[in-house]
């Protein structure tokens, strides 16, 4: 170690320490974007001034992943450790703002793990009378490697971090040799977080060997795929983790400057990352002559606009240097010619995370976990009909079903799982009969899907495969950067194809038509198009059944398509229809029969329509589907799966 | 205006200066305006038509004055997977505008939002930013008409996030045997 990085650890040691004292007892609050959508930051608010009352250190932290219990507050209480090594730390949630007050007085008592018991989680560490967090089914089966900090530490403390032993492993990196990082990295088999699976190292080395002297490092953090918050969860709850991985393959690359695109749809990640470099700067840790070694290095933040088709490394490119995001066709590649046609690389956020635990723990610990073809952990984001949804680290290999039913807890209320949603809008369909596949890329490639960046969406009998196939098409299209005829002309087309047949008016030759896009699209010029068909691949693969029944049989099982259901009234007597009746938002519920004003109602077929049964009736050509009635009144309207007319209700 | 003139003067003038240029733009004048964008041609030493390019590609920059209190809706898949296009449906109905418009009077706006990743909030929307979920269908409608009688709705009660009665399992019943190892770990 330099002696530079050992006075800056003592200094931030003793800097970290004096913030808190080891008698009075901390309470960490999970201030992130999950917890704040649950109103943290009021909760803060109503602790601050109780803090002061109780003589406790309020701290904001970044969040454990428990986000389906947020906001997560957690007390760590010395006198409660049940281990010589410091313990105590109990995780609460959630907690809301109305009982700030009540929550931390029982959690402050002499009985915690009784009075605060509505609250009460598990023990991060060993504390008296408190069950472990490590037996809860969420947390359990974790490897928290990139997420050991998370929820522990000051995002917006560089002391702490630094306290934590974090650029330590940079201290390291600048003595060796460019290539020995390389080939660590390599040895260590760090592939791609953003999906693609390339081997850093080997990337990498294609950007030492290219010529400088102006080499630029990009970071992608445009995580756009729905469902997926890896990256916005580590900028928000270790950046300098980051920071830390992107110097260390500066030095690496011989590169000395980097840019991190983040996504402008997260303002809490840029405000951090924005914050963890001017502190990193401020104390040599970016700039000039870094721990005196001549390797220089600095970053930038570019904050992107909302394009999806700028996570492709290309689009990226464009996006940082200013002009519309749109990708090209590689070769050359970046290492070729990048941002400003100057030898670049581009990594996802999570990839340069990994860097300074490789550096610190060696290729060997690294490949401890996970399996041959993707060594080490990988942090996935679950959401959709889980009991549990949130964001945990695992090692790669580990069983969907363990993460999806056994970490996430499956579909609430006894519902079925239907399917998987991996990838995002690129990834594919999978059945809930794949639950079993192991986390890793091969066996995800064979079924014709993408693992991706680590979003997992769970879907349940509820909804429909072909609702959420048209869903990512059209995510697909909009998205579409234009360029290619191939690619914005065939997305459009396959959404018209779904969109009729979620209308009634599937056709037998659909499937071939599909097909034909399906292989068109295969021609885009960049992944975009290419794996926009692989969700109505899925559907056409995996949800062949659902399928033919909104074409041959004009049926909708999982009764969504507005053009395949319609809303009936069956037991017209039920006093809550006249709450449905004021608060349809189309007001098509009404007690007297339907004013013959529109046109529309006309014709001899209108009695038909509009469904008369006793005194109510639904006004079935204004009816949006939207279901507020049935949540009134469940007993009185029943859904049909199937519409014989057509209606144009988008 | 004016003041957006001065801060973009600080801006270097550089190509690679756009985005944040274009950001600063619809910070300070809530829009990207036509004056807007002559201005940053002007500044950054390129065509209006290289400005006017990067403004409309990007989803984030609007070219209208933006609403009194916008509803963003979410449209991402965990959302969609418990109902989020009748939540859609509903404030279209509701504000009488299509997602992406304003009313006619620029109170009320409902434009699309992508997702973020708060999906155990799903099906939700942001007011004026704010997060607002998981909402019922009903809990949407009466959001919407509250929103329409001018109301900013700074207070939403918050349902309680169903949690799972029993939060401490038996580790070997819920992973099965062949995990008996990683529980004894856990230990």
């Amino acid at each position: 170690m330099s002696s530079v990085y050992d006075e800056l650890r003592e200094a931030a040691e003793l800097a970290a320490a004096a913030r808190r004292s080891p008698e009075r007892p901390l309470v960490r609050v999970d201030l992130s974007t999950s917890s704040i959508a649950a109103e943290a930051d009021r909760l803060w608010e109503a602790l601050e001034p109780l803090a002061a009352q109780h003589d406790v250190e309020l701290v904001r932290v970044g969040t454990l992943g428990l986000s389906w219990l947020e906001p997560v507050v957690e007390v760590e209480r010395p006198d409660l450790s049940a281990s010589a090594s410091g313990g105590g730390a109990v995780v609460y949630g959630p907690v809301r703002t109305e009982d700030a007050a009540e929550f931390l007085a029982a959690a402050l008592g002499d009985n915690p793990a009784e009075d605060a018991s509505r609250w009460l989680i598990g023990a991060r560490t060993p504390t008296v009378g408190v069950p472990p967090l490590a037996d809860h089914p969420f947390w359990g089966p974790q490897e928290r490697r990139l997420m050991r900090l998370m929820g522990i530490i000051d995002p917006e403390s560089l002391d702490e971090a630094i306290a934590e032993g974090a650029y330590g492993a940079l201290d390291r990196a600048v003595t060796m040799d460019p290539m020995a990082i390389c080939d660590l990295v390599l040895a260590a088999g760090v592939g791609g977080r953003g999906g693609g699976g390339f081997p850093a190292g080997q990337k990498w080395k294609f950007l030492l060997g290219a010529p400088g002297p102006t080499k630029y490092l990009v970071c992608n953090a445009d995580e756009g795929d729905p469902g997926a918050f890896v990256n916005r969860v580590l900028m928000e709850s270790d950046p300098h983790l980051v920071i830390e991985g992107m110097a260390i393959a500066g030095r690496a690359t011989g590169s000395d400057y980097g840019f991190i695109y983040i996504r402008d749809e997260y303002p809490l990640s840029i405000e951090r990352m924005q914050l963890a470099l001017d502190q990193a700067r401020a104390r040599g840790l970016l700039g000039r002559d870094i721990f005196g070694s001549g390797f220089d290095f600095d970053l930038e933040i570019t904050r992107g606009a909302g394009s999806y088709v700028c996570g492709e490394e290309t689009g990226l490119i464009a996006s940082v240097e200013g002009i519309r995001g749109m990708p090209k066709i590689r070769p050359p590649f970046p290492a070729q010619r990048g941002v400003f046609d100057q030898p670049s690389n581009v990594n996802n956020t999570e990839t340069y995370a990994n860097v300074p635990l490789i550096v610190q723990h060696g290729a060997n610990w690294y490949r401890e976990h996970g399996t041959e073809s993707d060594p080490g952990t990988k942090m996935f984001s679950i959401s959709g009909a889980l009991e549990r949804p949130g964001i945990l680290e695992v090692p790669f290999g580990m069983g969907m079903d363990e993460l999806l039913l056994g970490c996430g807890g499956g579909p609430p209320d006894g519902h079925r799982p239907k399917g998987i949603q991996p990838g995002g809008p690129l990834g594919g369909l999978l059945p809930a009969s794949d639950l079993g596949l192991k986390l890793e890329r091969p066996p995800f490639t064979e079924r014709g899907v993408l693992l991706g960046s680590g979003g997992l969406i769970l879907f349940d009998e509820r909804a429909s495969a072909v609702d959420l196939t048209k869903y990512f098409s059209e995510f697909c299209e909009d998205e579409s950067c234009g360029r290619c005829t191939t690619c914005h002309g065939g997305s459009q087309r396959l959404v018209e194809v779904l969109e009729r047949i979620m209308h009634g008016d599937g056709r037998e030759e659909d499937l071939t038509r599909i097909g034909a896009i399906d292989r068109t699209l295969q021609n885009a010029n960049c992944l975009h198009g290419q794996f926009t068909p692989y969700a109505v691949r899925g559907l056409v693969n995996y949800f062949r059944d659902e399928l033919d029944t909104h074409i041959a049989e004009k049926r909708d099982p999982a009764r969504v398509a507005p053009g395949l259901t319609r809303y009936l009234i069956v037991d017209p007597s039920d006093p809550r229809l006249e709450e449905a009746a004021a608060l349809c938002p189309t007001a098509c519920i009404a007690r007297a029969p339907v004013e013959a004003d529109d046109e529309s109602d006309e014709g001899e077929d209108g009695a038909e329509r509009s469904e008369a049964l006793g005194d109510w009736r639904i006004d079935q050509p204004h009816c949006i589907h939207c279901d507020v009635c049935r949540e009134i009144a469940p007993e009185a309207i029943r859904v049909e799966d199937r519409y014989l007319a057509t209606l144009s209700v988008v | 205006m004016e003041r957006f003139a001065g801060l973009l003067q600080q801006l270097p003038r550089a190509q690679g200066e756009m985005l944040r240029a274009l950001h600063l733009a619809q910070e300070e004048l809530g829009w990207i305006s036509r004056d807007a964008i002559r201005l940053i041609a002007r500044h950054l030493r390129v065509s209006e038509a290289q400005v006017y390019g990067p403004a409309t590609f990007y989803a984030e920059f609007r070219h209208s004055p933006p609403p009194r209190t916008l509803v963003t809706w979410c449209s991402g898949p965990s959302c969609r997977v418990v109902g989020g296009d009748r939540v859609r449906r509903i404030f279209e109905a509701e504000f009488g505008c299509r997602l992406g418009e304003n009313t006619a009077d620029d109170e009320l706006g409902l434009w699309l939002g992508q997702c973020n990743g708060t999906c155990e909030q799903a099906p939700m929307v942001w007011v004026n930013g704010r997060v607002v979920g998981p909402l019922s269908m009903v809990d949407s409608v009466k959001l919407a008409r509250r929103l329409k009688a001018g109301e900013d709705v700074i207070e939403w009660p918050r349902r309680p996030i169903k949690i799972a009665p029993a939060t401490f399992v038996d580790a070997e019943a819920t992973y099965g045997s062949e995990h008996e190892h990683e529980a004894d770990g856990a230990d």
